[in-house]
Order: C-alpha cells, then sequence, then structure tokens
C-alpha cells in the first residue's frame, strides 16, 4: 500500500476516534440534565390554596361508591365538607372524599390506586372539566360495571350535591380519551344518572325536573 | 452527435406526452342494463372522465337523430322535445333550456362521444327515463330495472377461506375454474345485479384478489388465487340468496365437510326455508392487543371473548346461514368506532359485543346485557327543521336508528341465558358505551361473569360451559330473527 494511504487512513481513524469520543461525552451531559430538572423541584408550582376557610359553615354531601350488595350498583354515604363560596372549591371537596374511598364496609372504593385529580375547571354552562392522571387507565382492572361505577361515582356524587354542575366532563392525563378502560364513552360529558344507585332524587331536582 | 442526441430525446419525451398524457387513460366495456335489455358499450376515460359513444346509444334507444357535421352538432328527437349538443362544449340544449355537463362533448373521428353524465342531465330528460349510476362503479341501470345489491365478504376461517356471497335475490352460481391461470369465476345467472362493492379488499394464503366483474352484460365474480388452493365447495342457503365458497388447501385432507352440514345437503332452492331476516350479524369480541381488558387467574378477557366469538360465528353460521364476521380474529388492538365500523360498513342486521366483568366484590357472579343509555349525546346535537340537514347525524347518535330493537334483542337474550345459565343474573342495563354508540343496527353487549370471581372465571374456561354459553346466544339470535321484519332488498 503505498505511504500517502496509509497515513490517510490513519488521519481518518484517530478523526474517528475523537468524534466518537465528543459524542459519548454530549449524550453523557444531555442525560444528566435531563435527570437534574427532573429531580429539581418545579418553582413555578403554585403554593396549594386551602379548599374552605375556617368561616365556612359545614354541609353534608352524598359521596357514591359502588355497593358491595348485588341489589344495586352504586349506594352513597354521607360526608361533611365546607361551603366554600367558590364552587369550584366545593367541587374539588366533593372529589377528595371520592379519592379517600368509603368509611362503610358496604362500600368500595371507586377509583383506581394513585389517582390523581390534575386539575377541575367549571364552564358558564355548568359542566366540569375534570383532569385525572393516566393511572385511572393505567391502574383500571377493567370490567364494564367496574368502569360505570368508577365513572359514575365522580359524575354522580358533583352533580347530586351541586346543583349548578349539571354536568361533567373526564379527561385523562390533560386530554381527551374515548373512554376510560374500554367501555364508557367519555368524548361527551355524563349527566347525572341515578338509576343505578339506591338514591333518590333530591327535592329540588325532582321539582326541576318536572318543570322540564 | 450531440444534435442527434437532442433531437432523439426530444422525440421520446413527445411519445410519451402523446401516450400517457392528458388524453386518455385505460378504457373498458361499460354495460347499461334496460328492463328487458342491455347495451354494452365500449367506454373512454379523456382527462380523468368517463365518456359513452353517444349515437350507439341513441340508436339504441330508437331515437331520431341529425348529425350536423357543418355545424358540428348533434340533434335529438323525442316526440316535440329536441336535445342538441355541440362539438367541444359542455353546454346541451333541451327544448332550448341550456343545461352544462361537467365535461365537453366530443367528436372524434366522426365518434359521438359524451359524458356519462349526459345519460342522467340529458338523454333522461329527452326519454323520460331515469339512469342511476354510481360514481366509481362501470354500470349504468335505467331506473325501472330491478337491481338486487350485491354483498361479498372474505374470512381465513383455519384451514379454509370463506367467500360469502349474499343477494337481495335469488340467484344461482356457476364455477368454472382455470387450474392452469389459478382462476375461478362464479358466473350469476341473473342481471343486473348491483355490488357493494367492486373488489374486495381482502388477500391471504389462497386469495390474491376478488373482484365483481360484468363488463360483458353478464355479472360474475373473478377469484385471483394462488398454487395453493385445491378443492373448491360451493353451498347456498337462505333460498339461493346466500352462497359460500369455500377454498381449500391442496394438501388438506377433508375429514368434514367445511361447509356447515345442513346446508351442504341443500344447495339447492328450498321452498320451505324460511327467508333469513337476520342475515349480516358481526361479532365483536372485545379488548385485543394491548388492551388485555379484565384479567382473571388463568385467562384475560381478550383471549376469552375472542374463543366464544369464534365458537359464535360457527354456531350462528351453521344454525341461521348468515354471514357472520368478527371485528378481530387475532390479537389486536381496535378502537370501539372501528369495531362499530365493521358492522356499519357490512350493513350488518345485528351486532353483538361480547366483554367479560371484574368486580371488586369477588365473589360477585352478575353478568349483564347492556344496549346503549336513552337520549345519550341528544342535548349535544343542534335541533333543526331542514330535512337536508337531518340526513346528517352525528356518529354517536347512530344507536338511534335501532334502539328499540336492540332493548328487544336484549330482552330475548337475557331470557334465554336466564334459561340455561341460572344464577348469573343477566340484568338488561344501559350505558353510554363506545362500542355501541354509533352502530345504527340492533346492538348489545353482553358482559359475561366476573374475572375475579375464581369460580366464575374457572367456569368460563371450560369448553362445556363455553359450548353452552355461545349455544344459547345463537338460541336468542335465531329468535330474535324471527321476530324481526324482514329487510328490503
Amino acid at each position: 500500500m503505498p505511504r500517502h494511504i496509509k497515513i490517510g487512513l490513519i488521519v481518518l481513524g484517530i478523526g474517528f476516534a475523537v468524534s466518537l469520543g465528543f459524542f459519548v461525552d454530549i449524550v453523557g451531559r444531555i442525560r444528566s440534565m435531563v435527570n437534574e430538572r427532573e429531580t429539581e423541584e418545579n418553582p413555578f408550582t403554585p403554593p396549594v390554596q386551602p379548599l374552605y376557610s375556617p368561616t365556612d359553615p359545614p354541609m353534608t354531601a352524598k359521596i357514591f361508591f359502588p355497593a358491595a350488595d348485588g341489589d344495586v350498583l352504586m349506594t352513597a354515604e354521607d360526608e361533611t365538607i365546607f361551603k366554600s363560596a367558590v364552587l369550584t372549591n366545593r367541587a374539588k371537596q366533593i372529589l377528595q372524599k371520592v379519592q379517600e374511598g368509603p368509611h362503610s364496609d358496604k362500600m368500595f372504593a371507586s377509583l383506581p390506586k394513585d389517582t390523581k385529580i390534575q386539575d377541575l375547571f367549571l364552564s358558564e354552562q355548568g359542566t366540569a372539566f375534570i383532569d385525572f392522571s393516566n393511572t385511572i387507565s393505567i391502574n383500571h382492572p377493567g370490567g364494564l360495571l367496574n368502569e360505570l361505577t368508577t365513572i359514575y361515582s365522580v359524575v354522580d356524587s358533583l352533580t347530586y350535591n351541586l346543583p349548578e354542575i349539571k354536568q361533567v366532563k373526564i379527561l385523562i392525563g390533560g386530554v381527551e380519551k374515548e373512554t376510560l378502560a374500554g367501555h364508557c364513552l367519555l368524548l361527551l360529558p355524563l349527566e347525572m344518572d341515578l338509576s343505578i344507585t339506591d338514591v333518590m332524587p333530591r327535592q329540588d331536582q325532582t321539582a326541576a325536573a318536572i318543570q322540564r | 452527435m450531440r444534435k442527434r442526441l437532442i433531437v432523439f430525446l426530444i422525440a421520446a419525451l413527445a411519445a410519451t406526452l402523446f401516450i400517457s398524457g392528458p388524453g386518455r387513460a385505460a378504457d373498458g366495456n361499460f354495460p347499461i342494463y334496460f328492463q328487458n335489455s342491455k347495451l354494452v358499450l365500449k367506454a373512454e376515460t379523456i382527462n380523468k372522465m368517463t365518456y359513452l359513444p353517444l349515437k350507439e346509444i341513441i340508436e339504441f334507444l330508437g331515437l331520431p337523430y341529425t348529425d350536423s357535421i357543418a355545424l358540428e352538432t348533434l340533434t335529438m328527437r323525442s316526440g316535440n322535445s329536441r336535445l342538441i349538443v355541440t362539438s367541444n362544449s359542455g353546454l346541451i340544449s333541451f327544448n332550448d333550456q341550456i343545461i352544462l355537463l361537467p365535461g365537453p362533448v366530443l367528436r372524434q373521428n366522426g365518434r359521438w362521444l359524451a359524458p356519462i353524465e349526459f345519460l342522467s342531465q340529458g338523454l333522461a330528460r329527452l326519454t323520460g327515463t331515469e339512469f342511476r349510476y354510481r360514481p366509481g362503479t362501470s354500470r349504468i341501470f335505467a331506473a325501472d330495472v330491478e337491481t338486487p345489491e350485491l354483498v361479498m365478504n372474505a374470512q381465513s376461517l383455519g384451514p379454509i377461506t370463506r367467500l360469502t356471497i349474499r343477494c337481495g335475490a335469488p340467484i344461482n352460481l356457476d364455477l368454472r375454474r382455470d387450474d392452469q391461470n389459478n382462476r375461478a369465476t362464479l358466473v350469476i345467472d341473473r342481471a343486473p345485479v348491483d355490488p357493494l362493492r367492486e373488489r374486495i379488499d381482502h388477500k391471504d394464503r389462497f386469495v390474491k384478489a376478488i373482484s365483481f366483474d360484468d363488463s360483458d352484460g353478464t355479472p360474475k365474480i373473478l377469484l385471483d388465487l394462488t398454487n395453493e388452493v385445491g378443492d373448491i365447495k360451493l353451498a347456498a342457503a337462505d333460498n339461493n340468496r346466500v352462497f359460500f365458497v369455500d377454498l381449500i388447501r391442496k394438501t388438506e385432507p377433508i375429514t368434514e365437510s367445511p361447509v356447515p352440514a345442513e346446508l351442504a345437503t341443500s344447495p339447492k332452492v328450498d321452498a320451505t326455508q324460511p327467508e333469513r331476516k337476520v342475515r349480516t350479524i358481526v361479532i365483536d369480541p372485545g379488548h385485543g392487543g394491548i388492551d388485555s381488558g379484565a384479567k382473571g387467574a388463568s385467562i384475560s378477557e381478550k383471549d376469552l371473548t375472542l374463543v366464544l366469538a369464534r365458537k359464535l360465528r360457527a354456531v350462528l353460521q351453521m344454525r341461521l346461514g348468515a354471514t357472520v364476521l368478527l371485528t378481530r380474529d387475532s390479537d389486536i388492538a381496535m378502537d370501539n368506532e372501528a369495531r362499530s365500523a365493521v358492522a356499519n360498513n357490512n350493513q350488518a342486521n345485528l351486532f353483538i359485543s361480547l366483554h367479560a366483568g371484574f368486580s371488586p366484590n369477588p365473589t360477585d357472579a352478575t353478568s349483564s346485557v347492556f344496549i346503549m343509555k336513552e337520549d345519550f349525546g341528544g342535548k349535544f346535537t343542534t335541533t333543526t327543521s331542514s330535512p337536508r340537514d337531518q340526513l346528517f347525524l352525528p356518529w354517536y347518535l347512530g344507536y338511534r336508528a335501532s334502539r328499540e330493537a336492540s332493548a328487544r334483542a336484549a330482552k330475548v337474550l337475557q331470557e334465554e341465558l336466564l334459561k340455561t345459565v341460572p344464577g348469573w343474573g343477566f340484568p338488561v342495563r344501559t350505558a353510554p358505551l363506545a362500542v355501541l354508540s354509533s352502530a345504527t343496527m340492533p346492538a348489545l353487549l353482553l358482559e359475561i361473569g366476573n374475572l375475579n370471581n375464581p369460580v366464575n372465571a374457572q367456569t368460563l374456561t371450560e369448553t362445556g360451559f363455553q359450548n353452552r354459553l355461545v349455544g344459547t346466544i345463537a338460541d336468542a339470535v335465531q329468535r330474535f330473527s324471527e321476530s324481526q321484519p324482514a329487510p328490503a332488498n
């Protein structure tokens, strides 16, 4: 082999080795930067606001859960929340109670493990938009009736106790999803359905229904 | 030398443009069906439009005409009416009323060529006969011609491939094989028929292509096969309205007739056989692919529903001779809209979605029959008084068309299940179900058992129980079918 070709090949080899070294170093730096960013606390996270003030009067709310007794799909237990002047705060308190699960052994928890409520927003038309974390879907064990009770424990708990909320739209992971576990359509807001519960409609709701 | 090369290149380019350029594309035969006769024309495709020879049509219809070479017009008459077309013009005149065609009428080498729309927009006014043409097809029907619909479906069923042909009127099929070219032709003895699709998107180890052809005026189904096909079995059902064509592998030992036995023995018209009212059934095995659904100790929902769906398909084909399709026949993920689209696109008369339950209570054994929640989505539809707008419903309101029939079907299924599977509940429930919301035919969902209940899960995997269950569902479908009004052809 001629000498100049040998020299050329050696230079190329050295160049390749140096480039590879740079590449590995850069990849390592990017990875460490990403890890640092993940472990750092987000400085823009707003401080947690209280959902009620000490002067807010208490009120009883019916929180709906899957019933252990097979005669009916869902039943409700009475919980105390505080009547905050801000409707969103009242809705958030109710969702907290749903998230905590039932105290009675005649009911089952409705939300899957580690489900978080990421956001709640109320529209002027009376639609509550609730953004659940992806875990509501990922950790859901499945089954149509089970999915139905997960959804309607949220929908009925909100619409029964807060008449200003006419319907509930469920978002998952910040986006619209067709279903939660493959069965119930979530693309449209859902209204209260007490037919799957043993709870009678409130008197004011019955009167409103008759008027309609 | 260089000049010669340039000249050669320019000549080659010009020749290419002349051959494949904007002028013309592939030509083909184009039948026009009248009440007791048919006219097969040579159609030409010019500038992406289908053109038909005008003089041949008006001569076939016996209409007097004047071809003026000087004026470049063709005048057709019928009684006191007069229709004039002019060469290279899209404007035609009917009794001095101007009509605009989508393309110009052409006169080429003494032949008058008119866009296909000329028949419906011009000739229909002159003769008083409506002409029906579906874009994308290559046939026209005069209005008074009866055109039974022809639907073709193909499925891979383990060792065989089954082509199911359903026609709106009784027909006979004549199977002709061309083994040298790996082709088979099913000649239909009735003309015309109106195929829902010109070809089926189905390819497997036996089938390369399946298409409909009536370019010579004789309707036939062309099967382009692979060399793995051995025997082809043809069986008729439902008063010769349904045909099963089974393609069997060359080396496949035929231990039993792949065609349902009760049908294989009576391939001829059986006048005593009642007309099937539920002709096409779509079964949806719930979940699939990465979506396993509920998980039991020994089986997951997606596997159980697929096993049950395959069994149910076989039983329904045997009992009803119906076309039975599965939304999925393997372990694949599908969204709910695609599942109901299978039923809608195949004009199914019944849609059954199969699921298994999961309850937080491990002793619970409740099963349920579901139909769509009444009035779901109604508030999100803008009401309009215009009947034109009412033609277009939001997709999620598709269920409304058949909700009453769905409730009837659910009731029948509940009654049958309570007889043979006691203790499992089976209340009829309603829910906003994604898979049923856009299904336009009677549609229901069966959630069977509770995979979290060890006894239930064990029972659901037993072959004997599965057979009893699908037999009961088939009983219910048969009862429902008999109570349904016959579909219009």
